[in-house]
């Protein structure tokens, strides 16, 4: 057929994890119990969901806390693994999360090198594209200080443009956008149409909706770990907003 | 509103002449590309080390001198306290160069080991943000470490040539014996820094296990002038700390040792690497979660 070709294929997908049953046991619990194993159930997290990412798409995953979105974008970068079905993709996705920072005593500057390495730039690569990362995360008066003078902006900016330094092939964004200002979204959305004009894919988790409108060309509704609707970002976005079991945010 | 777009189109498009073949995700990857990619982006072992040993002092008087200071004092004060003060021989020609040595060797295995059982943990946001082969964060701790004891070491050298030893033959062994144990060390590198992810207990249990093992390693004695049963001495043998040592010595001091000593390093040498090699690399993917 005329499909665009496939990033990410994903098939029955089933994800469960551990939810433990009891607090953490320390020796003195656990010798008088006998045992050190906590008991605990597996909550389905992520109960068969099948979807195909395409080339030069942006996919938006929407759904209330606990639908599965960030389950199932752990579950496509490896981390997580699938108790059925199968993911298989063109390269290992980049996931992009909300998360502390990167070495929080060192700078900024230092930051950028490190995470340069760790993408596999050589350190002249890095240093030539040192002024570029840091025009992109708009930190040029701040980037000798150390990272955890920054605001919670700052950070995000800041491990934005050094995760995206290499443009990566299948790009998952979780929640990262909503702590930026307007000018760090405009230049989200730049290396969003970077990744997409270079044939590949990019997912984003928000429950900001008009992230979705703005940046998606199609909406994956995913609710209770399976998908409930498909489509069109306004069509589905709609929808959500108006179904009664969502809490608006 | 419906769920036509995802089922329908996606099983349409699976087999059409894709550019690549998909590869499985939520598998990790075979050891050899696992190695290949760490081994690509290597700089950033050397890199990363290097900044933090220069970062670590920066708040001192003497700044980076420390990491010149730092061994020098190490060395100085069994200087001064066995060479000086009690002037011990306990069967030993050359009993304060035969301390030196012990004690730098062990510093350094004991450093290396507690650096990496934190090297994953501390760096969960790195971790969180760049997909990269968690390896290179035990393998910087090593490095750096290494790069570090390289002053104690020379300071080493010197106190053995100024208790009298004159350099032989033995001494272009050290290296090989240096080696053995940088390979030794990144194995136990990689194996604590996977325990360290679900037991960070361990960084509380290790100095407790090294002062153990250094009474174990004959550092401060001479385990063939205290042992008297031949079975006993040969079972220290399997302390790699003690092989390492007691063939560093050799090398430098013209001790004596024991053949099982030397089975026990180059033994230690493989199978450390490998062990810890493969506890690592099978739970690679967990270790960010």
């Amino acid at each position: 057929m005329s499909d665009p070709a496939v990033t990410v294929e994903v098939r029955d997908a089933h994800v469960s994890y551990r939810v433990f049953e009891e607090p953490a046991m320390g020796l003195k619990q656990g010798f008088a119990r006998g045992r050190m194993r906590r008991q605990y159930r597996m909550i389905p997290a992520v109960q068969g969901v099948t979807l195909d990412l395409f080339e030069r798409e942006t996919l938006g995953l929407i759904g209330p806390n606990g639908a599965g979105k960030s389950t199932l974008l752990a579950a496509m970068t490896g981390l997580l693994p699938l108790r059925s079905g199968s993911i298989r993709g063109r390269s290992r996705p980049s996931l992009l999360g909300v998360s502390s920072v990167l070495r929080p005593a060192l700078s900024g500057r230092r930051n950028i090198l490190i995470g340069g390495l760790a993408l596999g730039f050589t350190r002249a690569e890095v240093e030539r594209r040192m002024d570029e990362i840091i025009d992109f995360a708009g930190l040029r008066a701040d980037i000798d200080r150390p990272m955890r003078t920054y605001s919670s902006g700052m950070r995000a900016r800041l491990r934005f443009a050094i995760a995206t330094a290499r443009i990566p092939e299948i790009l998952l964004i979780d929640e990262v956008l909503t702590v930026g200002d307007e000018e760090f979204r405009r230049l989200a959305a730049e290396r969003i149409d970077d990744v997409r004009s270079a044939s590949g894919s990019v997912v984003l988790v928000t429950h900001n909706m008009n992230e979705i409108r703005r940046f998606c060309d199609r909406v994956v509704w995913l609710d209770e770990g399976r998908i409930r609707a498909v489509g069109d970002p306004a069509e589905i976005v709609d929808s959500y907003l108006a179904a009664p079991s969502h809490n608006s945010r | 509103m419906s769920t036509e777009a995802v089922d329908g189109s996606g099983s349409s498009s699976s087999e059409d002449a894709p550019v690549r073949p998909l590869i499985d995700l939520t598998s990790r990857p075979t050891a050899r590309s696992y190695l290949r990619e760490a081994w690509r982006r290597r700089e950033f072992a050397i890199v990363v080390p290097a900044q933090d040993l220069r970062a670590q002092n920066m708040d001192t008087t003497l700044g980076q001198l420390w990491h010149l200071v730092n061994p020098a004092l190490l060395v100085g004060v069994y200087f001064l306290v066995f060479g000086v003060i009690i002037d011990t021989r306990r069967g030993v020609d050359n009993f304060l160069g035969f301390l030196i040595v012990g004690v730098v060797l062990f510093h350094l295995t004991q450093r290396v080991t507690l650096e990496a059982s934190t090297s994953i943990t501390q760096n969960m946001g790195l971790i969180r943000s760049i997909q990269f082969p968690r390896i290179l964060l035990p393998a910087a701790s090593v490095n750096g470490q290494t790069a570090a004891f390289v002053p104690a070491l020379a300071l080493a050298i010197l106190a053995v040539l100024a208790t009298g030893e004159l350099p032989t033959l033995r001494w272009l062994v050290l290296p090989a014996v240096l080696a053995a144990q940088f390979a030794f060390n990144f194995g136990t590198a990689l194996l604590v820094a996977r325990i360290g992810t679900t037991l960070p207990d361990l960084r509380q249990i290790l100095p407790h296990l090294f002062r153990l093992l250094f009474y174990g390693s004959g550092v401060i004695f001479s385990v063939d002038a205290f042992v008297q049963s031949a079975a006993w001495r040969r079972a220290f043998a399997l302390n790699p700390l003690y092989d390492v040592i007691t063939c560093a010595r050799w090398c430098l001091l013209g001790e004596p040792v024991d053949l099982w000593v030397v089975a026990g390093l180059v033994t230690w040498c493989i199978v450390m690497p490998a062990i810890g090699f493969w506890v690592f690399h099978r739970s690679e993917q967990r270790l960010g979660a």
